[in-house]
């Protein structure tokens, strides 16, 4: 995959998407950062082992709603990034006190609880550990923000269910490099971290977990004899001069080879022998020389003839009766390698390199395709022991659902009327918004001050904050009306996505409806104009008590008797007028 | 030369934006590519620096909104870097 551009990437997942037929394998991401950039990297990565995966991002920062969302997707990924937990907490966490920091501590804790509940169903949990490396590479001593990742990934260990697994982004990183991974031109802007090399490799480290939860696993590992199990040509060189011990250079790392299949075939991998060999040279060599750690017990079948491997791997394929798809064949020569890329490309083909030295490391790159994740008695013994002691834990706060969640959050929108010292903003907001925008109307500044200093239209903004933080001016909304006052319209209403999933749109409703009706006026007029971007506010205006009169293509129109509103009264909003 | 490397934009435009080439001409831009928002746009960015080898500074970044300034943009870069 890293061999692929981004681009090339993009051309190679669609073409593949459109030839799958099978049922939709759907994933869905729920992150704290900006990551879309893995959407297509990831399905490409799925799709080209036959899955036809359709990822979803979830919105931006809203990984507890979009867990009730998501839930029944077949898998769910969760990019959670300490250093957004708050906004920019890699550096607050080094001066805040004590209790500040218990405090985000004990609520991301109960946030890790709430999630576990939402997902306790989902048959595939893939979850990032908390990482804290991107920022503290160079400390020679912990910091605070380290020791919150460690606090955290532990708590995390101890709380999780079965069918969550837990992923060591730190592993992806350092075969990356950590250069490589980062980009902070748009993190500063746009809240992404990583680069696409990042992506790449995640694909591939975790893609083992979708496989296995596919059934593509691989069952069997077929090795060519020759250079491949051993050093030496055994027909050449002779049963006492072939290596595959570390008393000789080469030998140790043969020796190393058959020890990884040694061990894969303590799990449960079926190893076998496709080789151009005299069959009873090589059952000598199983049973009797002193070197070898694959023996007869270990070998499942052993093909060692002189007749083509073509034949000879089908034939192994019908007597295990276990599919050519999951077979890996190992051999060191070029002609074989290929021979079976090209007449039998369901199996997956190994070369040992040139250089013997990376042969081993070949080889444990490609575990993950024998990766069958099962847990043994132990492990859950060890699971049920961790749940028990957790129980006993100090008694934390436990969110009940989202509404609760909420309403822990001490959320604060402050309202701003006609203020001539935001128009920038304003006006940046008409101009940026495109999800939570329900005329998508974009206005200058120019416009803007027009809509202030007129009479007949108020412009309403707010700004929002939370126990956490001030997410600044995030919603804007400006009525209008006629030239003799008498009907009033919602010209423009949006939001940023950053405050997305709060209910903070309701409270803002509640407000300017609260507004109108003081002045009297009885009717209120709205529109919803689609674009390509703004889906998710289809029937906002019909969820607040707006009475649809027509519908033309793009258009709906809408009309509210302001008597009959329906406050939605979320109390745990704060509404303040300034 | 310059025709090629147009020729390549339009090429990752088309991938990442997924319309046709046939669509793009020296004025396409935000406004009239409906797929092409502010990620979408971090995409092509990453897409054209991976493609050409290059690395686009913040400021760059913000004027590549039409095939006639990132074709600017780009010669420039690609020249000093000889």
């Amino acid at each position: 995959m890293k061999n692929f551009k981004y681009s090339e990437i993009l051309n190679l997942n669609k073409r593949i998407g459109e030839e799958l037929k099978s049922s939709p394998y759907n994933i869905a991401i729920l992150s704290n950062i900006t990551i879309h950039q893995i959407k297509e990297i990831l399905e490409y990565k799925i799709r080209s082992r036959g899955i036809n995966a359709i990822v979803n991002i979830g919105d931006y920062n809203n990984i507890l709603q979009d867990s009730k969302k998501y839930y029944d997707s077949n898998a769910v990924f969760i990019f959670w990034e300490l250093c957004n937990i708050i906004d920019g907490l890699q550096y607050k966490a080094e001066i805040k006190n004590k209790n500040d920091l218990d405090e985000i501590l004990q609520n991301t804790k109960s946030e890790i609880d709430f999630i576990i509940k939402n997902l306790r169903n989902t048959s595939l949990v893939i979850m990032n550990k908390f990482t804290s490396i991107s920022f503290s590479n160079s400390t020679l001593k912990k910091n605070n923000f380290e020791k919150l990742a460690d606090h955290l990934n532990k708590y995390l260990y101890n709380s999780i269910d079965l069918n969550f697994r837990l992923v060591d982004l730190e592993k992806v990183i350092v075969n990356v490099g950590l250069d490589n991974c980062l980009d902070f031109r748009y993190y500063y802007s746009s809240k992404a971290l990583y680069k696409i090399d990042f992506f790449k490799a995640y694909a591939e480290y975790v893609s083992p977990y979708i496989m296995s939860a596919n059934g593509k696993l691989k069952k069997a590992l077929i090795f060519d004899c020759d250079n491949t199990l051993w050093k030496g040509i055994l027909g050449e060189d002779g049963f006492d001069n072939i290596e595959m011990s570390s008393r000789t250079k080469y030998g140790a790392i043969f020796e190393e080879i058959q020890s990884i299949a040694l061990a894969l075939n303590k799990k449960g991998i079926l190893i076998g022998i496709c080789s151009k060999n005299n069959f009873k040279d090589v059952n000598e060599v199983i049973k009797s020389h002193p070197d070898m750690q694959l023996r007869e017990e270990n070998i499942i079948i052993n093909k060692s003839n002189w007749s083509n491997k073509v034949t000879n791997l089908s034939q192994i394929a019908k007597e295990l009766n276990i599919g050519l798809e999951s077979f890996v064949f190992i051999d060191d020569s070029s002609f074989e390698i290929n021979l079976i890329k090209k007449k039998l490309p369901q199996i997956t083909v190994l070369q040992v390199p040139k250089d013997l030295h990376c042969y081993p490391g070949l080889l444990r790159q490609n575990l993950g395709l024998f990766f069958n994740f099962s847990f043994t008695d132990e492990d859950s013994k060890k699971m049920k022991l961790y749940k028990e002691q957790l129980k006993r834990e100090t008694i934390k706060k436990e969110f009940s659902d989202i509404e609760d969640y909420l309403s822990s959050l001490k959320l604060k929108v402050t309202i701003f009327e006609d203020d001539d010292t935001m128009i920038d903003r304003m006006s940046q907001m008409t101009q940026k918004t495109n999800q939570f925008n329900l005329t998508t109307k974009r206005y200058t500044e120019r416009d803007i001050l027009k809509f202030i200093e007129d009479n007949g239209s108020d412009v309403f903004a707010f700004s929002v904050s939370d126990k956490f933080g001030d997410y600044g001016i995030t919603g804007l909304s400006i009525i209008t009306s006629n030239a003799n006052k008498e009907k009033y319209e919602i010209d423009t209403l949006l939001m940023s996505c950053r405050v997305i999933g709060r209910n903070i749109e309701y409270a803002f409703l509640d407000f300017i409806i609260e507004k109108i009706k003081k002045r009297k006026i009885p009717n209120l007029k709205a529109r919803y104009i689609k674009t390509s971007k703004n889906e998710q506010v289809r029937d906002f205006f019909d969820n607040c008590s707006f009475v649809l009169i027509d519908e033309k293509e793009k258009v709906r129109n809408y009309i509210l008797d302001v008597k009959k509103y329906n406050r939605k009264k979320y109390d745990y909003i704060k509404v303040v007028y300034d | 030369m310059i025709d090629n490397l147009e020729n390549q934009i339009k090429s990752i435009m088309s991938s990442v934006f997924e319309i046709p080439v046939s669509k793009i001409d020296d004025e396409s831009s935000p406004d009239t590519i409906e797929s092409w928002d502010s990620l979408k746009h971090i995409n092509f960015v990453i897409a054209l620096e991976e493609e050409l080898d290059i690395n686009f500074s913040d400021n760059e970044i913000i004027e590549l909104i039409n095939l006639k300034l990132i074709m600017l943009v780009v010669t420039d870069i690609l020249s000093n870097k000889k």
